[in-house]
């Protein structure tokens, strides 16, 4: 049932059944029926063939993260900066990714409601900052634009309008959520207990690096986990068992990277003849290496901006240019016959010329938006890769390439 | 060849005229009248291709009277020039040809040099705010460091940002007595070598008017020590923020550093940059300067600049002194190198070159210089028309009249 509804959190200030015209036309099939909710409104909604939901329980299929309302917080409240800087941004992507990888088969809807008032403009951020990692935003309105929907006000209806074509666009493609991550770094982690705070923030963080990673729980790995990837992060805060630090073990022996701190354990492999890190004791297994923190991980935004250059940039999948607060998730079709990359402007637009480097050997791309247009893209191949000239575009993008 | 000269001769030729200076003399047309006057050669070169570049740089080479002498069994480092973060770039260019010195240039001269007998190369930059090596900082541009660290052997790129590989950082000193600073303590890479080379990018600057061999050298100082988030006391462990104390003096270097001669000297980074760049150069000489301008950009030094668009003015510059291969620079870019401030693209700011050659470290009356291979009126780039009528246009928005 799940992989059917838009679910959206009916409006406070929509006191009418009436208002329920407001959703025809569009993929919106599903209300989260607060207790206020008009029994009027939920007679003619329940009529109309909607699903009413009861948000204190996870319906069939579906399961319920909180999130926080996307976007860069320097604009939403004039403070917060990265440590390098660089305007912080708050996603629900990497919550919506770990949800999915936790409950297989679900689809994980995000309950983020505007803090305040917030731009018109950003509700197509919430949406698609969910949407595009596999997930469905509960669809919530801030009071005043509710209202100002409801008395039919030019900008506020053109507005929802966006909103829900948004909402369609992802719902006409559903297929993109069967799509697997492409990744160069695993993450590995039960994601709970003492480790849910590191675990968690080193996928938020490594996301804000544009590393491409697959999430990888400690308690069902498989050879097949590893494919593809160049290396992984072990920062629990408890030592692996013996199976799961056999199959981290394989993996390094076959030529990956182990980013991992005193944790793990006694330091496994060979001490390395070249020490050139000064974070870092580097060792050897077979075909790979080890880099073992000399302290104990306490800091994931360090551990995430480390991992990218302790892999490094030669593997990067996606490169970008003149992005600004950008957001990147880079799946593959089953077949493998098509890449998709998901590109999230949360600063809520998109420069005039920003451009991104897709490693692979790729014989088109066209460039998906949120007004369900597509458009044919500049691609200029380069050594197995090729780079993509964006044109502008509002809060997201989708390129979709088709490979050799 | 006046000013192939290694340290210790330029320090003794420096201070018949830092002497006049520390004694409180003004400086004057007489001290820039014996400012050396050494060879530049010019050339044009239309792209970036090893089998066109290659040649041309080994002809300017000789056409200098060779690299051999300078660094045959020596130790060479070269400041090159990544401005800016390597996520920005002007359009959809690359940013080796718009505002970062050319790999393909860096790999040349590290080719001739190493076949005219340098025993070691060390490439050296101060990447924005970070202890990341260069050649992740070149990756994430879209540059391969391989194409340079492949064009001979024992070569090695340094991050000269913060501390680096060694324990302590060298104090440089300034013989004249140095304009904002009596000296710096830099990362170890620019006191322990033997050679010193600038190759920089042929463009104009926001806040300097033009930026050459010298002005690249800015990037010297470790902003652990001189940027806005040094450390009070000692220098900070890792390199955050950019050198905005260079620029406006609103605090002060580690206090482990050597401190500004004078607080109550201008703030204004229009005169302090200007000299600044002169500090950091009479601190640590340059042996030869390479400013490259086969492909650039016009309106500023990167992409964050407004107005910024690409060009090619298809020249390069050699010589051995920073102040005369500046001065051709400017001259190929159709700016008077004798202009001071006031004149373009000295608009705003006090010229670097006069400053350079106020203090001794090379002639930029072209009158004086001995000029190699291209004339200069064959290969002029006309970055002074362009930016007229830039200014003109800007002018014309803001208050609708004339500059």
């Amino acid at each position: 049932m799940s992989a059917e509804l838009t679910p959206m959190r009916w409006p406070d200030r929509w006191k009418n059944a009436s208002a329920l015209t407001l959703l025809n036309d569009s993929p919106i099939n599903c209300l989260v029926a607060d207790p206020a909710i008009p029994e009027s409104v939920v007679a003619e909604a329940k009529q109309k063939g909607l699903t009413i939901v009861d948000p204190a329980a996870n319906p069939p299929g579906v399961f319920i993260t909180k999130g926080q309302w996307p976007g860069v917080q320097a604009l939403q409240d004039k403070v917060g900066a990265g440590p390098t800087g660089n305007p912080w941004v708050d996603s629900n992507g990497w919550s919506v990714r770990l949800e999915s990888v936790r409950h297989p088969g679900d689809r994980v809807w995000v309950d983020a409601r505007p803090k305040g008032l917030v731009s018109a403009d950003s509700y197509a951020l919430a949406l698609a900052d969910a949407a595009a990692y596999g997930g469905r935003w509960i669809i919530s309105l801030d009071d005043r634009f509710a209202a100002n929907v409801m008395v039919g006000k030019r900008d506020a209806v053109a507005s929802w309008k966006k909103i829900t074509t948004a909402a369609k666009f992802f719902e006409d493609r559903k297929a993109w959520a069967a799509y697997a991550p492409e990744a160069v770094v695993g993450i590995i982690s039960d994601f709970a207990g003492d480790n849910e705070y590191m675990g968690g923030e080193l996928l938020n963080l490594v996301a804000r690096t544009n590393q491409q990673y697959r999430i990888l729980l400690k308690n069902k790995l498989s050879p097949s986990s590893f494919a593809r990837l160049k290396g992984v992060i072990y920062a629990d805060a408890t030592a692996p068992a013996p199976a799961v630090k056999n199959s981290i073990m394989a993996f390094v022996r076959e030529g990956g990277l182990l980013i991992t701190h005193p944790k793990w354990g006694l330091a496994p492999g060979l001490r390395a003849g070249t020490q050139d890190n000064e974070r870092y004791w580097w060792r050897t297994s077979g075909k790979g290496r080890i880099a073992f923190a000399k302290s104990e991980f306490d800091d994931p935004w360090v551990i995430a901006q480390e991992s990218a250059l302790l892999i490094s940039h030669r593997y990067d999948l996606l490169r970008f240019w003149n992005g600004g607060s950008v957001g990147s998730y880079f799946t593959m079709a089953p077949d493998r016959k098509r890449a998709l990359v998901h590109i999230l402007f949360y600063a809520g637009f998109g420069p005039e010329e920003s451009g991104v480097r897709v490693a692979g050997n790729y014989r088109s791309a066209k460039l998906w938006t949120l007004d369900g247009k597509s458009s044919s893209i500049d691609m200029i191949p380069q050594k197995d890769a090729v780079e993509l000239h964006l044109p502008a575009v509002a809060q997201y993008a989708a390129a979709e390439l088709e490979l050799q | 060849m006046p000013s192939n000269c290694t340290r210790r001769e330029w320090l003794q030729s420096a201070s018949v005229l830092g002497g006049a200076c520390l004694a409180g003399a003004a400086f004057t047309p007489a001290f820039a009248a014996l400012a050396p006057a050494s060879p530049v050669s010019v050339a044009k070169c239309l792209t970036y291709d090893p089998k066109e570049l290659l040649p041309v740089m080994a002809r300017m080479f000789d056409q200098l009277g060779g690299v051999g002498k300078l660094v045959k069994g020596k130790t060479v480092a070269i400041k090159f020039n990544l401005t800016g973060s390597p996520q920005a770039r002007l359009g959809n260019l690359p940013l080796s040809e718009t505002h970062f010195t050319h790999p393909a240039v860096i790999a040349a001269a590290v080719n001739l040099m190493a076949k005219a007998g340098a025993a070691r190369i060390r490439l050296l930059e101060s990447p924005w705010a970070t202890t990341e090596p260069i050649e992740e900082f070149l990756l994430q541009a879209n540059l391969e460091p391989r194409d340079i660290l492949g064009a001979a052997p024992n070569v090695e790129f340094e991050n000269t940002n913060y501390l680096g590989k060694a324990k302590r950082y060298s104090r440089l000193t300034i013989p004249t007595g140095g304009y904002i600073y009596p000296g710096f303590d830099l990362n170890h890479s620019y006191a322990e070598c033997d050679v010193f080379i600038s190759i920089a990018k042929m463009k104009e600057h926001v806040t300097a008017g033009y930026t050459g061999a010298m002005k690249n050298c800015f990037g010297m100082a470790p902003v652990t020590i001189y940027g806005s988030d040094a450390g009070v006391d000692e220098p900070a462990l890792t390199p955050r923020g950019g050198r905005d104390p260079f620029h406006y003096g609103r605090r002060q270097p580690s206090k482990s550093a050597p401190q500004e001669k004078n607080r109550n000297s201008p703030r204004a980074e229009t005169y302090r940059v200007p000299r600044i760049v002169v500090d950091l150069v009479s601190a640590r000489p340059i042996h030869l300067s390479i400013v490259e301008g086969i492909k650039s950009m016009t309106g500023g030094e990167g992409p964050w600049v407004s107005g910024g668009a690409p060009c090619k003015p298809g020249v390069i510059v050699a010589g051995w002194n920073p102040v005369c291969t500046d001065a051709v620079a400017m001259a190929l870019m159709n700016f008077d190198p004798m202009g001071g401030r006031g004149s373009p693209p000295f608009e705003d700011c006090d010229s670097t070159l006069k400053l350079a050659e106020d203090v001794g470290i090379g002639t930029r009356d072209l009158k004086r210089i001995e000029l190699a291979g291209t004339p200069i009126h064959d290969a002029v780039f006309d970055y002074a028309k362009i930016r007229a009528a830039r200014r003109a246009s800007l002018w014309q928005r803001i208050f609708g009249g004339k500059d």
